[in-house]
């Protein structure tokens, strides 16, 4: 262990994986209400209801997709080994979602323009669909673990991800889409269509919990690792933290949806998420392939690090304000009129 | 060439297929949205500077276009990047310093900002004021050309590696600019720049011809025409100048890609002038070409502007069999393509252009201009040809490399077994089999339907003195556009 560089290497890499965890939580968020409204958009009932669905993604879902294509380029630039051995291990559930995603982006411009307006919405829903249970796999087996050999490269079989226990995590993120989906809807509508996701964002509240729970619950009993991780001081008063916390806003969420609000349910199912994901970013660092390979020996090199970080790291607040600036200007509403 | 059976059980052959066929399908769209956005801006300045009502039915119309390539652009753009740590998880993980970093700019830098501006361009017209959707529609342009550098950038570095040093078939960066700014990467990008324009330009006017001769709002489209023919004007000789600096550096820094450009297998030895070969049948097994039409001297003009060679060309027999490119036929005949489709598009824009200054342009005389209006419209697709054949000698004609002269494609792909990347390559060709269909559907479906006329200005535009309280919720409408 030489000296002077030390603090660097341990700092470089730790603040490419809040970086990284930044990015991925905006994703998750943003376009975790997109699939959730292409998940929803499968019930709904009239053609009417589905245009409106449609428009309140319209101006949105590129940006909100972009996150998860920052995402990958980051990875890929800053913890190269993780990029190739993550996407090798987790090669069907990635082939799942892509391909859930393609059939969700053409759909969304093919519905615009087509007469029969129907096929395409289905294949919008079920992209959507796919696309969730594609990612929630995907983090069903960063729960699991991935083998790898001694050089850190993918040494399991191509079905490791698919467990029981990935399947359960899967139906829970399908779940937390619908959720924040739902709420979202509820602040872009009214009148009928909002009384019906105030019904489904309860219902998805109470299914969204029951998966949480077990996963926060299985994730300590079943994995040695996870255990030392969390039960040490002093991250065990954070991790202790994060349930209680995880708890009270599903409490508030329920009755600001009971009281018929219309801006908090989503705010704190944002939250919610906020805590799972912060949850998450305790059981996995400083490992960025669970359970064995650390972001310091995936890193890229320290020069990499500090240009992409010269680079990129200025560019996030701008990045997201204008990202915001976008929801600002499509702020409001939608009516079901043309315009006038 | 391998027997049919063998091919389809090896990794390494359906890697590259399927990234072939991931890239060429790719490069259709953003190749429209890239050049058709700058035209975009010219359309929206326009209507801004002359408040002609007609630009902004123009802007309205190609940006229906637009969306629809966009869409499908995104949707085949993750693929790509997915298949480099998917199949390519060595070559990602040799070369993920830099390559990575580049990928990652793109997105943060580039596409974030297209994809972002991209809902006030389509959507905000009545929701910001004219001068806020010009600056979005500018963005968009900026967001998709910056891409275009981006990519291009590492491209080039695969192309002529620069800025660090191989260790241990690691990647090392020891400078990132020169990384950067590796020696292809200033004509690359100036070539595909020209490129998209020139695309979206032909397209723009091929549509617009369509409507002429069909007696269609001629005198709406005669407008399209006339700045597209504008834009060509410098944008067309400009891309030829540009493609032969290019094809200049390739016989300095590759020259095993230019001699498969021109199927040469024997060396030109310097200090004689050197035929060019303008039609051949090379046999990659014989290493020869069977059969050849030649134009004595040419080539030592093209390459060196000199009636002999001060350098010799080196011929493809000067390298090994397996450090040498092949499909020697393919490389050779899709530089003529594009070649030939460059020169035919800079000569459909100067005739243009002098029918244009003889008065033939007037509402009058246009539309009995059917010839130079056909031809327009045969020249449509072109530029996709030629940007995609350019593509196939820029990436085929550097093989066996994936870093030239330093990774070789072969030992940079996973060892997914064969039968995997056969199904996924099968999946996504059916895939981009329909969405290719659907969208000329659809595509061609927006073009016959034609402009919507009677869409009034926007609000913001009637009314510049309209204030946007942020406090006010303002109802967002379903785009009228989407109702007709």
């Amino acid at each position: 262990m030489m000296e002077p560089l030390q603090p660097l290497q341990q700092f470089l890499p730790q603040v490419w994986f809040f970086i990284l965890g930044l990015f991925l939580f905006l994703y998750v968020l943003l376009d975790g209400f997109d699939l959730g409204v292409g998940i929803l958009s499968l019930t709904a009932s009239t053609e009417e209801r589905r245009s409106i669905l449609m428009t309140s993604l319209g101006n949105v879902w590129d940006a909100n997709e972009t996150w998860l294509i920052l995402m990958g380029g980051s990875l890929f630039g800053a913890f190269p080994l993780a990029y190739a051995t993550i996407l090798n291990a987790l090669y069907l559930p990635a082939v799942i979602m892509v391909v859930g995603l393609i059939f969700r982006a053409v759909s969304f411009e093919f519905r615009e323009n087509a007469e029969n307006k129907l096929i395409w919405n289905i294949l919008f829903g079920v992209g959507s669909f796919v696309a969730a249970i594609g990612q929630g796999f995907a983090l069903g087996s960063v729960f699991e673990g991935i083998k790898v050999d001694e050089a850190g490269h993918f040494a399991g079989g191509i079905w490791d991800w698919l467990t029981w226990r990935s399947v359960i995590v899967a139906l829970t993120l399908v779940q937390g889409y619908v959720l924040i989906g739902s709420t979202y809807l509820i602040l872009k509508t009214t009148g009928e269509l909002q009384k019906t996701y105030y019904k489904t964002a309860t219902l998805a509240t109470w299914t969204t919990l029951a998966g949480a729970l077990f996963i926060t619950i299985s994730t300590p009993l079943l994995s040695a690792q996870a255990r030392t991780q969390l039960f040490s001081a002093p991250l065990v008063y954070i991790f202790a933290l994060i349930p209680i916390l995880g708890l009270l806003f599903v409490g508030l969420l329920l009755r600001s949806l009971s009281r018929r609000e219309e801006v908090t349910p989503l705010i704190y199912t944002f939250l919610i998420f906020c805590c799972s994901f912060i949850g998450l970013g305790f059981v996995i660092f400083p490992n960025i392939i669970p359970p064995s390979v650390t972001i310091y020996e995936a890193a890229a090199s320290p020069s990499s690090l500090v240009f992409m970080l010269t680079f990129i790291g200025f560019l996030i607040p701008i990045v997201l304000s204008y990202n915001i600036y976008n929801y600002v200007v499509f702020r409001g509403k939608i009516i079901d009129e043309p315009e006038g | 060439m391998l027997p049919m059976p063998d091919l389809l059980s090896d990794t390494v052959v359906l890697s590259r297929i399927q990234f072939a066929v991931t890239a060429i399908f790719h490069m259709l769209w953003p190749v429209l949205t890239t050049g058709m956005a700058i035209y975009l801006v010219v359309i929206e300045g326009l209507w801004l500077k002359t408040r002609n009502l007609d630009y902004y039915h123009h802007a309205r119309f190609w940006s229906k276009l637009y969306v629809l390539n966009f869409g499908i652009g995104v949707a085949s753009g993750l693929p790509m990047a997915f298949q480099f740590g998917l199949n390519w998880a060595p070559f990602s993980e040799a070369v993920g310093n830099f390559f990575g970093t580049v990928l990652g700019f793109e997105g943060t830098m580039a596409f974030m900002l297209e994809a972002s501006f991209l809902g006030i361009m389509l959507f905000g017209w009545d929701r910001v004021p004219p001068v806020i959707h010009w600056i979005s529609t500018i963005l968009v342009a900026f967001g998709a050309n910056l891409s275009t550098f981006w990519i291009l950038s590492a491209n080039s570095w695969l192309q002529t590696p620069a800025g660090g040093i191989f260790v241990d078939g690691k990647f090392i960066v020891q400078d990132y600019f020169r990384a950067i700014a590796n020696p292809f990467m200033v004509n690359s990008f100036l070539h595909m720049f020209f490129a998209t324009l020139e695309t979206s330009l032909f397209v723009i006017g091929g549509i617009s011809a369509w409507f002429i001769i069909n007696q269609r709002h001629a005198e709406f489209y005669t407008r399209s025409l006339k700045v597209v023919l504008a834009m060509a004007v410098v944008i067309a000789p400009l891309q030829i100048f540009v493609g032969h600096l290019s094809a200049e550096q390739v016989y300095h820094y590759q020259p095993a890609k230019l001699a498969a450009m021109e199927a040469q297998w024997e060396t030109l030895p310097a200090g004689q002038p050197a035929d060019w070969s303008l039609i051949a049948l090379p046999n990659d097994r014989a290493e020869t070409n069977i059969w050849e039409i030649k134009i004595p001297g040419a080539l030592s003009y093209l390459l060196e502007l000199k009636p002999t060679l001060d350098q010799p060309v080196q011929g493809l027999k000067s390298w090994d069999p397996q450090n040498r490119p092949h499909m020697v036929g393919l490389i050779y005949y899709s530089f003529r393509t594009m070649v030939a489709i460059g020169l035919f598009l800079a000569g459909l824009m100067a005739v243009s252009g002098v029918q244009w200054l003889r008065g033939r342009f007037s509402p009058a005389e246009i539309v009995k201009q059917k010839w130079l209006l056909r031809a327009w419209i045969f020249a449509a697709p072109l530029g996709y040809i030629a940007v995609e054949t350019g593509w196939i000698v820029r990436c085929v004609g550097r093989q066996p490399w994936i870093v030239y002269g330093e990774l070789r494609t072969a030992d940079a792909v996973s060892r997914v077994p064969a039968g995997e990347v056969l199904f996924s390559l099968m999946g996504l060709t059916s895939m981009y089999t329909v969405f290719f269909i659907a969208a000329l559907y659809f595509g061609s479906r927006i073009i016959r339907r034609g402009p919507n006329l009677a869409l009034a200005a926007p609000r913001t535009f009637l009314e510049p003195t309209l204030v946007f309280d942020p406090a006010r919720h303002e109802p967002d409408r379903r785009p009228a556009e989407a109702q007709q």
